[in-house]
């Protein structure tokens, strides 16, 4: 009997479907790898393991038992260990409370034994010490720590748990291979008490180095479970890939405009910031050029940079032969630049008021405007707005009464008022329903084909390789390799991204 | 090269290490600083006498501010512990009235200020913690619900507290004056409250909710005490201002409400949630009551009072702030 099995678990937020068939069983004493590409569903099927996440259908079974989680404390009790890929810390406490939270040793009912906390947090720092590098100490606070050290805080607080199944959602994509070395060390020895572990990596080596048997994830479903020694790089990356890695048509239209080697209008040399080192790529009239990788090997910092929206860069940005450096978004938008975040929440969208507001303010600011003309603003709003085909009931209803995708639109829409040079698109379809996403990229096209500059990244492989006239596939914050012409398939994307770092 | 870098680097460290870990050392200073200017434009402000009077007026701000730090801890806020206030004060006079201004029944009313605080404090966590709605929307509307109950109460200001009550709370036993007695037992209550596994709770659940509840921890529950520990300060606070003023009023709170999240803020605790001292709350409390009586004390004319005063916590405001981010930075 398994540990822990999983039957037909699925979970849908709103039209979009995070997993549609997640079936897959855990042995005792067996390191379980999960992988897939961006989105496939491996974070969804874990959060519901944990508790945090309510499937909408399906059943989860520890011990042959089929449980029902009502969150997360539940799940705890149950025997479930969880490492989040975002982290679950407490950054203004201490590495010790952070290792303790869940279950804070009390004396006397009410007060925190502060003796047992340092007791217990110690036993588990001390399985990292000789790697957890300077400033870390059981009293500093989990702010004022480095990245790779918080990811092993956030490890020790799993372990912390003493759970019969531990379940690790990207541990080690931060640290160093020492780091690593140690941690897997770590696994072994849990694998041999008889501990059930859920790993993913997107490291190719480490999935080798550590799994016993693989789970496929591709599109929200589990394709297919091997055993490691059975299966190679190969096969697992076309597994990933699937019978669409055929299919996916680069795109043709494109490909002269990549070829004619038009003028250079954006070029990048050198360009350095938190997130990325030594970025340097030109992009000439017309063309798309796409950024591909896993999710947060630097896309969207470039871009976020050049965009000016992240100060503490460095290197040599030319936009149309002039030497700039944007050190704020006003500044870069009147140079030329538009940006176009998936983040509508954070980026885009100017909530709760009208859609005229939401598609002007670029105008605004561009032709330094100071008082609103309604007649005016009307006359290059429509025009925009029916660019796109956007569906909305009037101009002075809120953004908030428009779909997901419409939102998109009305915010695509305030870039096109007054053409700028260079888009940038950080994976501008997120959370967008299909039929916006073709009209977003059949517009696209055609603002390629009047000769703007585009940078498009994008988490979805298939708008990459449908859209881009060249991929520059990112890792660990750099480029590592570049696809172009009919290099551009799925099998080199995934081949490059999970190359090893 | 790379040793100057360490070295310009480690300097500000140690400073914003030691700001980290005190975080209401500011208000400290600007408390001192505001306690000399007393001194210097009224030599009396700093006697024995004095110090006694500013205790017994402002321990209900203090209280108060200490309340709505609990609650600030969990990034939530409460706006109605000025009304909630005001509720103890009339409830606990009109039963103290009832009850015969017997030292029994003096102490029966103030067990029921307690419960009446602690059951306000459970009815805003349920909007806020249990239904989920704004906490600024939801403890503003409380608020008002409970200064209404507190005009059904005593409609109108100025029904007395029984003798035994005021003597005591002004009285001097053993050589030391009541209210002397009320702070320590203050701090050392706030001692102990600091270092329950709530006070931890509460401040990671401000850190970041969406992780404590991935922790396992129990949000919603946590927030809930969070509300439960302010109504009973609350309370608390209320039962200072009886003593202090002698008498009932619906609206003795109302004032009160925006002090006590100023005090909070000067105090350096964040109003995002996660940091914070009650001690510093303490400070900050002190400090609106010392720029009150300083400018009294330099001699403004009546009608700029006011607006001195708004200029002063201003000026606190961002002394206290800057250093705080500038430790930060």
């Amino acid at each position: 009997m398994s540990k822990l099995q999983l039957r037909g678990v699925r979970k849908a937020y709103g039209a979009t479907v995070a997993l549609r068939r997640g079936d897959m069983k855990l042995d005792r004493g067996e390191v379980h790898v999960l992988i897939g590409s961006n989105g496939s569903g491996k974070s969804t099927l874990c959060k519901i393991v944990a508790g945090s996440v309510r499937p909408d259908g399906g059943e989860v079974l520890i011990d042959g038992r089929s449980v029902e989680f009502s969150g997360p404390n539940d799940a705890r009790k149950a025997g479930i260990g969880i490492f989040y890929q975002e982290l679950s810390l407490a950054a203004h406490r201490t590495v010790a409370e952070n290792i303790c939270l869940a279950a804070l040793p009390v004396s006397g009912g009410v007060f925190v034994d502060r003796a047992k906390v340092a007791e217990t947090a110690r036993r588990y720092a001390d399985l990292f010490a000789e790697v957890a590098g300077t400033g870390f100490s059981l009293d500093a606070t989990v702010e004022s720590l480095r990245a790779d050290q918080r990811q092993l805080v956030e490890i020790m607080k799993t372990l912390a748990t003493e759970a019969p199944i531990l379940i690790f959602d990207e541990p080690t994509s931060a640290l160093d291979r020492a780091q690593v070395d140690c941690f897997f060390g770590i696994l072994r020895r849990l694998k041999e008490e008889g501990r059930s572990i859920i790993f993913i990596s997107h490291r190719m080596d480490e999935i080798f180095a550590i799994g016993d048997r693989v789970t496929v994830m591709r599109d929200g479903e589990t394709i297919e479970t091997d055993r490691i020694a059975d299966t190679d790089h190969d096969a697992i990356i076309r597994r990933m890939v699937g019978e669409k890695g055929e299919l996916a048509p680069p795109a043709e239209a494109a490909n002269d405009a990549a070829s004619g080697g038009g003028q250079v209008i954006l070029k990048v040399e050198g360009f350095s910031g938190p997130g990325f080192s030594n970025i340097g790529f030109e992009v000439t009239e017309g063309e798309i050029v796409g950024f591909g990788g896993l999710h947060g090997q630097g896309q969207s910092a470039v871009l976020r940079a050049l965009f000016g929206a992240t100060p503490g860069n460095s290197g040599s940005v030319v936009l149309d032969g002039r030497s700039m450096s944007a050190a704020r978004p006003r500044a870069a938008i009147r140079e030329g630049f538009a940006y176009i975040s998936g983040d509508r929440g954070r980026d885009g969208a100017i909530a709760g008021r009208p859609i005229l507001e939401n598609v002007t303010p670029i105008h605004f600011l561009k032709n330094r405007l100071a008082l609103a003309r309604p007649s005016h603003l009307r006359n290059k709003a429509l025009p925009a707005l029916e660019a796109l085909k956007t569906k909305y009931a009037g101009l002075a209803s809120s953004i908030n009464s428009l779909s997901g995708g419409n939102q998109q639109k009305v915010i695509i829409a305030r870039w096109l008022i007054d053409r700028p040079a260079v888009l940038l698109l950080d994976d501008p379809t997120k959370g967008i329903d299909l039929q916006t996403k073709t009209d977003l990229f059949a517009l696209i096209r055609e603002l390629a084909a009047e000769g703007m500059a585009i940078v498009l990244y994008s988490s979805e492989d298939a708008e990459l390789l449908n859209n881009a006239d060249r991929i520059l596939v990112f890792n660990s914050g750099a480029i590592a390799r570049e696809l172009t012409g009919s290099d551009r398939t799925r099998y080199n994307l995934y081949h490059a991204a999970y190359e090893a770092a | 090269m790379s040793d100057t870098t360490v070295i310009a680097g480690s300097a500000p460290r140690s400073f914003r290490r030691f700001i980290e870990r005190f975080p209401f050392l500011p208000a400290l200073v600007i408390l001192v600083v505001l306690l000399a200017l007393n001194g210097l434009f009224e030599p009396n402000s700093l006697s024995y006498r004095a110090i006694r009077g500013l205790i017994s007026t402002y321990l209900a701000l203090i209280l108060l501010s200490v309340a709505q730090t609990y609650v600030i801890y969990a990034a939530d806020l409460d706006l109605s512990v000025g009304a909630i206030l005001s509720l103890v004060n009339v409830g606990i006079i009109m039963l103290m009235q009832h009850l015969g201004g017997s030292p029994g029944g003096v102490l029966l009313a103030c067990g029921a200020g307690i419960l009446i605080g602690l059951a306000c404090g459970i009815v805003n966590g349920i909007v806020v913690a249990v239904l989920r709605l704004q906490a600024i929307v939801a403890t503003f509307a409380t608020s008002i619900l409970f200064t209404g109950l507190a005009l059904y109460v005593l409609p109108v200001a100025g029904t007395p507290a029984p003798t035994v009550y005021w003597r005591t709370y002004g009285g001097t036993f053993f050589g030391f004056p009541f209210v002397f007695y009320v702070a320590v037992a203050i701090a050392i209550v706030l001692f102990l409250i600091a270092r329950t596994r709530l006070i931890t709770q509460l401040l990671s659940v401000g850190d970041d909710q969406q992780a404590a509840y991935q922790t396992g921890l129990p949000v919603t529950l946590i927030r809930l005490k969070g509300y439960a520990l302010c109504g009973v300060f609350a309370a608390l606070a209320a039962l200072c201002v009886t003593g202090d003023t002698a008498s009932g009023d619906p609206l003795v709170g109302g004032e009160m409400t925006l002090n006590s999240v100023a005090a909070v803020v000067l105090g350096g605790t964040a109003l995002s949630g996660g940091v914070g001292s009650v001690t510093g709350s303490v400070f900050g409390a002190l400090i609106i009551g010392l720029i009150s009586s300083l400018v009294f004390f330099v001699g403004t004319p009546s009608e700029w009072q006011n607006l001195v005063q708004g200029l002063a916590i201003l000026l606190a405001l961002m002394v206290g702030v800057l250093v705080g981010r500038r430790a930060k930075s």
